[in-house]
């Protein structure tokens, strides 16, 4: 089915031009500049792609898209695939556009596109094109002041799952109760993954938590046990709906990177490169040489010291995130906070994350700045951080200096920090920026 | 000095149905000033199964942010302590009700959806969601505490600071005064001017999630008129220092262009 037309290729011509000018003035050519002028000339421009020659997938959810598509990346990379993904940050259907538009449409390899959907996008994504695999990891309360209610979310969700290409195979997560329910609707092939591990189940209910609640009737779950946040396996007393049984489970994988949200990524990377027909063995075999991607447990060498980033955007990433840290033994923690559209500007969340566990690291310096530092540091304050462990800075290149001045070498500093802010941090330290 | 042996107990509305975003922050900040001034704490959770008599026993009422649906659960339930909680209010009992939960307190709430749920109507005031189609208020709020609730304790800051996000639009009626005048943002209902509304000593306000970490003199007022209902003498509240929660507060003041 060829639909192109003279109006698609000057759209391809601008757009790409777009690219080149953006280039050549320095700014990364991932924006969605290039996209949004393409969509503007030619408004169906996705439809009117060749779209047997090229595969797609899709990875949406809360927390983990960034990691889980660039494992999927490099697993189909060294399987002979011709990977392209879209850029952080621009994964929205401009964003999508763009990326198409940076590559040239042929390739010797097959192409794979694998781009990552947020959670309020992926209802117009999934309307404007059909992806091959559709990987769905998990939601999580997310910057409220832009996605809304989780509820509300979900339901645009079973919305486009039960409209979904049949031909479109979904790998979700079976330990979240709402992606697994809306993933069930689906007419094609859904594989599920989970952990299946008990010794992994935590003593604790964290806060922040949103979907103790059947996704199908509303009635409470009952859970055998919790992971983290609403994580587990679950079942509804009911209305009968529970946990499906999984293709993939912890014990088949070796997750490159600590955290159990990080098993979670590896097993939705490894089960979607399935589909592709390359084994759990081989995929793994990929993994144990998986770099992480920028700001998601990237370490950096600054200045005889090692800073470890950790990109901690919404409660229950925070939550690993602090869990991570204070498992590793750390002596300094900087956090750092801004409320820019991307981070979300609304702040209120800082007061769901488990903080209170600090009172058990009684001599951890923790370093605060950010747009909102003082936000945090009374945040802190509030979860029993004595005042001669804290240390506010409006601007985190001060927060860093005095970590350097107030540290021996080799010393780890870890920072938790919301996305605009990763990127500042970043830029600090690297001098440039992504 | 003879130690003293106060001790305040606060109520926390349905924390499981009540807490969209941050709400425990309000629990978390009360109690702890409370405890820092030397006194005794006690938080109650209240559910479905919390009896009249133990509705009797709080000394402060905190209520959060709910879902819709949540909010059609909690009203039905509260609807059934009406007569507990119209106790406590007459009485003089401080509460705080952030984000959606005024609406429990006034004559009605119409959903986005177009159904018609009863409040407590202690307030007199309702609240109507104008739909899906209208957009929601969302952002940064700053408002000016009215003279009433600034002087009744010898005078305090001004400016309250908060973060709204809700799809409802309140019309107060005759009988209650608004909490606070909008310097920015929507406040009830983005037409008035009018912000929360305070009745008795019941604060209702838009501000969503986590209100008085940057809002210590709220803390304090309703921690001292908990005091002075429960022990019928005005005890002096002990300074502590708030100077983060100040910095919070002004940066909100100069984000949203407010000379201080």
């Amino acid at each position: 089915m060829t639909k192109v037309s003279i109006r698609f290729y000057i759209a391809v011509f601008f757009g790409r031009f777009a690219q080149c000018v953006l280039r050549l003035i320095g700014k990364s050519a991932g924006g969605t500049w290039p996209g949004e002028i393409a969509l503007f000339i030619c408004p169906d421009f996705i439809s009117r792609l060749k779209r047997e020659s090229f595969r797609l997938v899709f990875v949406a959810g809360t927390n983990g898209k960034t990691t889980t598509g660039k494992m999927i990346q490099t697993i189909l990379s060294a399987h002979s695939f011709s990977v392209r993904v879209n850029e952080s940050g621009a994964n929205l259907v401009n964003g999508l556009v763009s990326v198409l538009l940076s590559h040239p449409f042929v390739s010797k390899k097959p192409i794979v596109y694998v781009l990552e959907v947020d959670e309020a996008s992926l209802p117009h994504a999934l309307s404007a094109i059909a992806p091959d695999v559709l990987v769905l990891l998990n939601l999580f309360r997310d910057q409220l002041d832009r996605y809304g209610e989780i509820r509300a979310v979900v339901a645009l969700w079973k919305k486009s799952i039960e409209a979904l290409f049949p031909k479109t195979t979904i790998v979700a997560n079976a330990d979240d109760p709402s992606v697994a329910y809306v993933s069930s609707l689906h007419t094609g092939k859904v594989q599920y993954f989970g952990l299946e591990d008990p010794l992994l189940f935590q003593n604790k209910k964290e806060h922040a938590t949103d979907s103790l609640y059947c996704p199908k009737c509303f009635r409470r779950l009952t859970y055998q046990g919790i992971y983290y946040s609403h994580l587990g396996i679950w079942t509804c007393g009911n209305c009968g709906n529970t946990h499906p049984d999984v293709a993939l489970n912890a014990k088949n994988v070796t997750p490159p990177l600590k955290g159990t949200y990080n098993i979670y990524n590896t097993l939705a990377a490894v089960l979607a490169s399935k589909v592709f027909g390359i084994s759990a063995e081989d995929a793994s075999r990929v993994l144990a040489t998986f770099s992480p991607a920028f700001g998601r447990m990237e370490s950096i060498a600054y200045k005889g010291r090692d800073i470890i980033l950790l990109l901690s955007k919404n409660p229950t990433g925070f939550n690993q995130s602090l869990h991570l840290v204070l498992e590793n033994k750390t002596s300094s923690i900087l956090f750092v906070l801004n409320d820019r559209i991307p981070d979300g500007t609304d702040v209120s969340w800082i007061y769901d994350i488990e903080l209170e566990e600090l009172e058990h690291h009684k001599n951890l310096k923790c370093l605060v700045s950010g747009d909102r530092v003082y936000d945090m540091a009374l945040r802190l304050q509030y979860a029993g951080v004595p005042t001669n462990y804290m240390f506010p800075y409006e601007s985190p290149r001060d927060a860093i200096d005095n970590f350097i001045t107030d540290s021996k070498e080799d010393e780890k500093l870890w920072v938790l920090a919301t996305y605009s802010a990763m990127l500042d941090v970043r830029k600090i330290l690297t001098g440039k920026k992504i | 000095m003879k130690k003293l042996s106060l001790s305040l107990t606060i109520g926390w509305l349905y924390p499981e149905l009540m807490s969209t975003y941050g709400d425990r922050g309000n629990i978390f900040v009360l109690k702890q000033r409370v405890l820092r001034r030397g006194f005794g704490a006690e938080v109650i959770e209240i559910d479905h199964s919390t009896t009249g008599k133990e509705l009797s026993r709080i000394d402060m009422v905190i209520g959060g942010g709910s879902q819709d649906r949540e909010q059609e659960i909690v009203i039905s339930d509260l609807l059934k302590k009406k007569d507990a909680i119209k106790a406590l209010f007459d009485s003089g009992t401080p509460g705080l009700f952030v984000c959606g939960s005024p609406q429990l307190l006034g004559h009605s709430y119409m959903t986005g959806d177009g159904t018609k749920l009863s409040g407590l109507g202690l307030f007199d005031m309702e609240t109507i969601h104008p739909g899906a189609g209208k957009p929601r208020c969302i952002g940064n709020l700053v408002a000016e505490i009215c003279d009433d609730m600034r002087y009744a304790r010898g005078g305090m800051r001004k400016t309250i600071v908060g973060f709204e996000n809700h799809g409802g639009r309140t019309i107060l009626g005759r009988g209650v005064k608004p909490f606070a005048h909008v310097l920015v943002g929507n406040g009830n209902n983005g037409n008035d001017k009018t912000e929360g509304a305070l009745c008795n000593n019941f604060i209702a306000t838009y501000s969503h999630g986590p209100f008085l970490p940057k809002n210590p003199h709220i803390a304090d007022y309703l921690i001292s008129h908990a005091l002075y209902k429960k022990y019928k003498k005005n005890i002096a509240l002990k300074a502590l220092d708030d100077s983060l929660a100040w910095n919070a507060h002004e940066a909100v003041l100069r984000k949203c262009g407010i000379v201080i």
